[in-house]
């Protein structure tokens, strides 16, 4: 077969019907009878509920219904966790709280439901929230990690002995002994903030139960279609052929839209089936800056163990990990922060103890990075001050200590963040580095740019840091792909798209395996009525589980076409070649069949089935990996920081990313560039900032700073392609790479640009302002 | 959030602190005031109308009294809440007389505020709070004048209060001082609505505690 399509720079198939208004969003349906819906949130972080009175709401016109978790009596629930709780194991404690539907006894956060009200129009709704009269009765807030062990502090859960969600230690080696022998162990406290997804799209939801039908609907903005409606199904006692949950197209998901079951999610369900009318409600962004998930804060105790030569020996960190106010998602951010805090490097002796920790603050799930950042910045911040401390060139000491290519399989012997064995799969760890280190002009920019920049008095300077991401983790991802009688291929996967390109990319995989254009192929993902089975979009999985689960069928299907192919041409299989959207055969290409007809065919007539006869060019597949596969690559940047103002200039960016086999260059780097973006905005400008009291101070988006256009530079993406021996294709996911290094890449690119002061960035998200009380807290002048 | 000030009335200090008893005069010196009632002794609730660019609502709240010494000091307990948002707040006056026929008012005090003016408008507060106070202030010693002049001639004198929307247009020129960019003008508004409503407990409470 002839690799024509997977590889090749296509641009979009769908960027047609989005960039012309042809794309259903969530907000887009419409239907006759529809309500909306608006929410009575906590302005408190952590108050008592005393009383609850709606009925001013309910009198007020136009408005159908207003429930309280009173009304929702036995329907009343906690939600389950989202993952699997951690293996009961002697040393590892993990108290299991998940969020409620709308708060019935305790507020945990601010912006937590107290009661939804549904009315014929989303102003009337939002009028009648106003007319609620609810008495709360303010409770101390638990806000900063670490005084939320203090003894004494305010519970968020008031049954458990203190605010420790999670107790975990992992070691591998004996870091102890390692450490005895170091000629150099380095320590510092870290600490990563909190931020926003901000996807440009707000959560939204559309239920509809037809009681005619007996079928339930709903549209939905998440990122997991299937299990959205398997949880419903069994909250609500309905069998799953009878919940059709549809994530159309989605503008942006970057984690939070994996949560479930918001309660947003369970409350329109349980309205619509009491009251057989469609409900929708949309997320304003007031309201996605408190009821969608967040990410990121912890605080890190750090150490480094080397040799003189600079050679690692081993890593420590202790660190806490604040989880908001429940803890649905387990621990899969902590331990992707573990899995991560030995960067890409052969570390042999590692120990972590990891404190997950309540407080009065919205949900902690992933976002684009999750948890990966803050074990990359920890590992590549340590290696930094190590380097200067030892007198080692930054790049010379990551070389010495990179996992060498053939190390693989490299058996971390440390637990991942499903609680496997984490193994680093495959890769080229020094190649994606010296790469980078090359496309940068890193000798030369410090032989000589930087200092003739410096003569004139510019304060200019380099990052360069290396990393891993895990990706492409299981269970697993299925695909059906039909041939259809015009010729044309339909494609169905479970997992939904929120701009990943799946269109194009999954379609260039079909076209390659039957010899069509990829144009020709019909997508659907994300309609749990067109695929039963499947996970969702997440964890960097798409183009390893889905993709390769749409390749298994997509050859079963070739398999189909060469054998039924065969019988018609009378000519064996090996002899049978697809292309042009016919079979034919290689050496005589006149003797061919177009694939339509070929499909019509196999659609039987009256008689002519056998026993065993499946009809169609049709085949539905399944793939689940043995284990993810891991990315890797090397960033670097050149940045000069006004030291007036404090306000930066990025002058290059460089990526080389290594995720395997590369189905779309041009949709990776789309990839890379808006994780970069996030990446620089959590270096530089995104910070969630809450007060003593849990009170949000920048829940708008004059507040919070999302960079635009103008702060992204332009991002040079280079590859490496070490493919992935776990999985058919060869990918690797992509999807998190370009945000995870950023932060210590600015991170030392700054303290270069700055080297007079003698500054050490220890924080993230830095800012101009920030940046200017650091050199001016210690009176640093140059 | 600390606030903290002081401000000069034209006029003798028993003068101010009469004022600063007349339910009246407090209740028009800021618009928007629907009820303020005694509930127990130096406790009050009151509701306040507050329409203000995009922020409105009626924020409902109660005033505490207490450490009360006529006519130079008292301390304030204040909690209010509304659709924009929730209040609380401890604040100290200290009524002097730094000369002849001049009143110094200090006050100082703590505010903690939640909800969405908290979210949208935190970093223009002590702007926004300084102008309110200063205006509510201002609007005041117009009050006092229009009395002192009443006293003098012995008839009664109008005094005619700033209308809601000129009460509004003052904050937003106070903070257009402050070269504020545009999009921060929401928060402003939330912020003065709040400022107004905890002013006028406190001063309006304040008025009836005496008179009653």
């Amino acid at each position: 077969m002839t690799q024509k399509h997977v590889g090749r720079r296509m641009t979009r198939t769908e960027d047609p019907r989005l960039l012309t208004g042809q794309a259903l969003f969530v907000d887009d349906v419409q239907m006759p009878g529809m309500l909306h819906a608006a929410f009575l949130r906590s302005d408190y972080a952590h108050a008592r509920l005393v009383s609850i009175d709606v009925s001013a709401a309910r009198e007020r016109p136009g408005v159908v219904a207003v429930f309280t978790a009173e009304d929702m009596g036995d329907d009343w629930k906690h939600g389950p966790p989202l993952v699997s709780p951690p293996p009961t194991v002697e040393d590892i404690v993990f108290h299991s709280r998940t969020h409620v539907p709308l708060v019935k006894d305790k507020v945990r956060h601010a912006g937590e439901p107290l009661a939804i009200v549904i009315a014929e129009s989303r102003y009337i709704a939002e009028d009648a929230v106003e007319d609620i009269w609810v008495e709360l009765e303010p409770l101390e807030a638990v806000v900063d990690l670490e005084k939320a062990l203090d003894p004494g502090a305010p519970l968020v859960h008031d049954d458990l002995e203190s605010n420790l969600a999670a107790h975990l230690v992992q070691e591998k080696g004996d870091y102890e002994a390692a450490k005895a022998q170091a000629d150099l162990v380095v320590k510092r406290r870290i600490y990563i903030d909190r931020g926003a997804a901000g996807a440009m799209e707000n959560r939204g939801i559309v239920a509809h139960w037809d009681v005619r039908a007996q079928q339930l609907t709903l549209w939905d903005t998440t990122q997991a279609p299937i299990p959205i409606r398997n949880g419903l199904a069994a909250m609500f006692g309905l069998s799953s052929h009878q919940v059709r949950v549809i994530a159309p197209f989605v503008g942006g998901g970057f984690g939070p839209k994996i949560m479930m079951y918001y309660p947003e999610e369970v409350l329109l369900t349980w309205a619509t089936l009491k009251m057989g009318r469609p409900i929708k409600w949309i997320e304003d962004r007031r309201e996605n800056f408190f009821a969608t998930t967040q990410e990121r804060t912890q605080v890190h105790y750090g150490e480094m163990a080397l040799t003189k030569e600079g050679r690692i020996l081993g890593v420590r960190h202790d660190f806490l990990h604040d989880t908001g106010a429940y803890d649905p998602y387990g621990l899969t951010v902590p331990l992707n922060t573990q899995s991560h805090a030995m960067g890409a490097y052969d570390v042999p002796n590692y120990s972590s103890e990891l404190k997950v920790v309540f407080t009065n603050k919205t949900i902690v799930t992933p976002v684009r990075g999750a948890g990966r950042p803050q074990g990359i910045f920890l590992a590549e911040r340590l290696l930094d001050i190590a380097a200067r401390e030892l007198g080692i060139d930054r790049l010379e000491i990551r070389k010495k200590n990179l996992i060498p290519p053939d190390a693989f399989p490299y058996e971390h012997k440390i637990i991942d963040q499903a609680f496997a064995p984490l193994v680093f799969d495959s890769g080229n760890y020094l190649a994606t580095l010296e790469r980078a280190a090359a496309a940068i002009g890193y000798e030369k920019f410090i032989a000589e740019e930087q200092p003739r920049l410096r003569a004139e008095g510019k304060h200019v300077g380099l990052g360069i840091v290396s990393f891993v991401e895990t990706t492409g983790v299981g269970p697993y991802e299925g695909a059906r792909v039909t041939v259809e009688t015009d010729g044309r291929v339909s494609v169905a996967t479970g997992v939904g798209t929120q701009g990943q390109g799946h269109f194009t990319s999954f379609a260039q995989i079909v076209a390659d395996q039957l010899g069509i254009s990829p144009r020709d192929v019909r997508m659907v993902t994300g309609d749990t009525a067109e695929f039963h089975w499947g996970t969702g979009t997440f964890a960097s999985r798409g183009s390893v589980v889905a993709a390769n689960a749409i390749n298994a069928a997509a050859l079963s299907v070739r398999n189909k076409v060469l054998k039924l192919a065969s019988k018609i041409l009378e000519t064996p299989e090996e002899e049978l070649e697809l292309a042009d959207g016919q079979v034919r055969v290689a050496d005589l290409p006149h003797r061919a069949i177009e694939l339509g007809e070929l499909a019509a065919m196999a659609n039987p007539l009256r008689g002519a089935v056998e026993p065993g006869t499946e009809p169609g060019l049709e085949s539905t597949d399944y793939f689940g990996p043995k284990y993810g596969a891991t990315a890797n690559g090397a960033h670097a940047m050149i940045l000069e920081v006004d030291p007036e103002t404090m306000m930066i200039e990025i002058k290059r960016y460089v990526t080389v990313e290594d995720c395997g086999t590369v189905l779309n260059p041009l949709i990776l780097e789309g990839q890379i560039h808006g994780g970069v973006a996030l990446g620089i905005a959590n270096s530089y400008y995104e910070q969630l900032v809450f007060d003593e009291n849990g009170q949000l101070l920048n829940a708008s988006l004059a507040d919070y700073l999302i960079p635009s256009a103008t702060e992204i530079p332009p991002i040079e993406v280079l590859h490496e392609e070490t493919r992935s021996p776990l999985n058919p294709l060869g990918s690797k996911g992509a999807g998190e790479a370009g945000t995870i290094p950023v932060p210590s890449l600015f991170a030392q690119a700054l303290e270069d640009a700055l080297q007079d002061y003698g500054l050490e960035i220890l924080e993230m998200p830095m800012s101009p302002n920030r940046l200017f009380e650091l050199l001016h807290e210690e009176s640093k002048t140059p | 959030m600390k606030l903290e000030g002081e401000y000069i009335f034209d006029g003798p200090r028993e003068e101010v602190w009469e004022i600063l008893r007349d339910p009246e005069v407090l209740a028009k010196a800021l618009p928007g005031t629907q009820s303020l009632e005694k509930v127990a002794e130096n406790e009050y609730t009151g509701q306040m109308h507050v329409r203000i660019g995009p922020v409105s609502g009626v924020f409902t709240g109660k005033l505490v009294v207490s450490d009360e010494l006529p006519p130079e000091s008292y301390t304030l307990t204040v909690e209010g809440r509304g659709a924009p948002g929730f209040g609380k707040g401890t604040g100290h006056v200290q009524l002097s007389e730094p000369e002849e026929g001049k009143t110094l008012l200090q006050y100082e005090g703590d505010m903690q505020v939640g909800g969405r003016i908290a979210n949208v408008g935190q970093r223009l507060i002590d702007t926004a709070s300084r102008s309110m106070i200063g205006q509510g202030l201002d609007s005041l010693n117009n009050a006092l004048q229009a009395r002192l002049v009443g006293e003098v001639e012995g008839i009664e004198v109008e005094y005619v209060p700033p209308s809601e929307a000129k009460f509004a247009a003052g904050v937003a020129r106070d903070m257009a001082k402050e070269m504020l960019p545009p999009p921060q003008t929401l928060g402003i508004m939330a912020v003065v609505a709040l400022v107004a409503l905890l002013l006028g407990y406190w001063l309006g409470s304040r008025s009836q505690v005496d008179s009653d």
